[in-house]
């Protein structure tokens, strides 16, 4: 038997401490601003005494890496719509390509802050929406309570749309913005709305327009369909998903190891059928199904496409019925 | 039979595109109307000087607003509109200080990096008939103190006169606006064209 290489079990675990990790770095990074902002106005005697905790917090924090917070805190700024740390700059190609939209016209520097992601975007497909998207971590652990209520025999939506209407969705919103010259994606985009919305609630004034956007889009994964909005509408998922359809490195069913129980297919939180080794251009590469998998049969793999459907699996009963059976006689 | 079929598809592509359309709408839905006062939404500064342009141009990360040393960029909220999401200076509330760091962290150059000279947020202009040393209430001088330009920008109008007189090497920062002692804020910034000296039209 084919034994996949034992660490990918694990990256299930590696991707919750990612997301968590970029979520903590959006509500972190407002604070330090804030504290920058204190800083600048040199007026510690000033401050509340709420402030003054703030300021003090964040100068225990940050105390051990900075000598000069004004400006050495200015290395890292952003969300993942668009951010920079130190002179790299990095942006989201869906604001790359809604801008472009927009303005009917290309800049290079701009477009040269997407290469990376989109370059990754190429290798790993729609990683993004597993590993890194701050909107993600809200999403699954909506999901995770849809489970709860569906257990405490609570209906919970699991209606199924068509997972194409998401490249509408994107060809929609760049029609939008060429012809009302402003980008509607950033209206639109979770991550974007959600990086935002935090700096807005920590730093100004609390939250905003986009925030109740949100919270539907959460009500629509809760009450209308699991992991709706990230599988039937999201303009970024569907931009990434075209960029990864050719990926390098995808998530392949060990056939040999299979045994049909399709815990896989349940948890796949994207409704991809990784027991009928359909992936797709659609996978996360969120390996939850790696690490479901109570026999083994999930593993990485370096190929441009998806092995083709290969039956059921080895070690379930249809399979056995259909090869084993005959073969040796009674298994009992 | 077939009209039958294209019927359904017709049904069917306006369900699909009703659907698609369904998310612009709602995030259109939620912020009506642009209700922008030109004396309280400056541009930051380096800004492309058209505002179709800018809004085009701006992705509506929020970088400028969160590396700025005093806080003021705001961004459009619920009544932005089509601005929704881009920055503004509001320099009664908060002055820009022209640190130039927004210009320098716009990924997009909605704000282009310029020479502090040669920004253009507007121009300050003073309403004679309230600023108090003009209506010889008192001496201040606020603005001219504040003002980051220095003479180009603002001067008293005759040695030792205290009245301040706005000149064409004005960025529109909007410090003075923020340090203006008087209620009714007789220091604005307004668009270029319109002035340093506010004008009273009877109508």
């Amino acid at each position: 038997m084919k034994k996949p290489f034992f660490l990918w079990r694990h990256l299930n675990k590696l991707r919750w401490l990612t997301l968590i990790l970029v979520f903590g770095m959006l509500v972190l990074l407002p604070f330090l601003h804030v504290y920058q902002t204190y800083i600048a106005a040199h007026a510690y005697d000033l401050l509340t005494p709420d402030e003054k905790a703030l300021y003090d917090t964040m100068e225990h924090l940050t105390a051990p890496f900075v000598s000069d917070p004004e400006t050495q805190l200015d290395a890292i700024k952003g969300t993942t719509w668009s951010g920079t740390f130190g002179k790299l700059q990095l942006s989201d190609p869906l604001a790359v390509l809604g801008q472009m939209a927009a303005s009917l016209s290309a800049y290079w520097p701009f477009l040269l802050t997407a290469l990376i992601p989109v370059v990754a975007t190429l290798l790993f497909g729609r990683f993004f929406c597993g590993w890194i998207c701050p909107a993600t971590l809200i999403y699954e652990l909506n999901s995770s309570l849809s489970a709860l209520l569906h257990k405490l025999g609570i209906q919970t939506g699991i209606r199924r749309f068509d997972r194409r209407l998401k490249y509408l969705v994107l060809a929609l919103g760049i029609v939008i913005s060429a012809i009302t010259g402003s980008v509607i994606f950033a209206a639109i985009y979770p991550p974007a709305i959600l990086g935002r919305e935090i700096y807005y609630a920590i730093a100004l004034s609390g939250f905003g327009a986009g925030m109740v956007f949100f919270i539907i889009t959460l009500l629509f994964d809760l009450l209308v369909s699991r992991r709706g909005f990230c599988r039937y509408l999201c303009p970024g998922g569907a931009l990434y998903s075209l960029l990864g359809h050719f990926r390098l490195f995808r998530i392949q069913r060990i056939v040999e190891n299979c045994n049909d129980c399709a815990k896989c297919s349940a948890v796949c939180e994207f409704g991809l059928d990784p027991l009928h080794d359909q992936f797709g251009q659609e996978c996360n590469n969120c390996t939850a199904c790696i690490a479901v998998c109570p026999v083994d049969a999930m593993t990485f793999v370096v190929r441009p496409s998806d092995t083709p459907p290969q039956g059921p699996g080895h070690q379930g009963k249809r399979y056995r019925r259909e090869h084993v059976a005959s073969n040796e006689g009674d298994m009992t | 039979m077939k009209r039958r079929s294209l019927l359904q598809q017709l049904a069917f592509s306006a369900t699909l595109l009703a659907s698609a359309g369904a998310l612009p709408g709602l995030a259109r839905l939620m912020t009506p109307e642009a209700r922008s006062d030109p004396r309280r939404h400056l541009r930051p500064p380096g800004a492309l000087s058209s505002d179709d342009a800018f809004v085009a141009a701006c992705i509506g990360c929020g970088l400028c607003g969160e590396i700025c040393p005093p806080k003021c960029i705001r961004f459009h909220q619920r009544d932005g509109g089509s601005q929704v999401n881009t920055p503004f200076i509001n320099p009664e509330e908060k002055a820009c200080i022209l640190c130039a760091k927004c210009m320098d962290v716009c990924p997009t150059k909605a704000l282009t990096e310029t020479p502090r000279e040669k920004i253009d947020m507007g121009i300050a202009q003073i309403d004679r008939a309230a600023c108090y040393p003009w209506v010889d209430k008192g001496i201040c001088g606020a603005c001219v103190s504040i003002c980051p330009l220095g003479e180009r920008a603002i001067n008293f109008k005759m040695w030792n006169q205290y009245r301040p007189v706005v000149k064409t090497g004005c960025v529109g920062c909007g410090l003075c606006v923020e340090v203006c002692p008087h209620p009714s804020l007789p220091i604005r910034i307004v668009a270029r064209e319109l002035g340093t000296v506010a004008r009273h039209t009877i109508s």
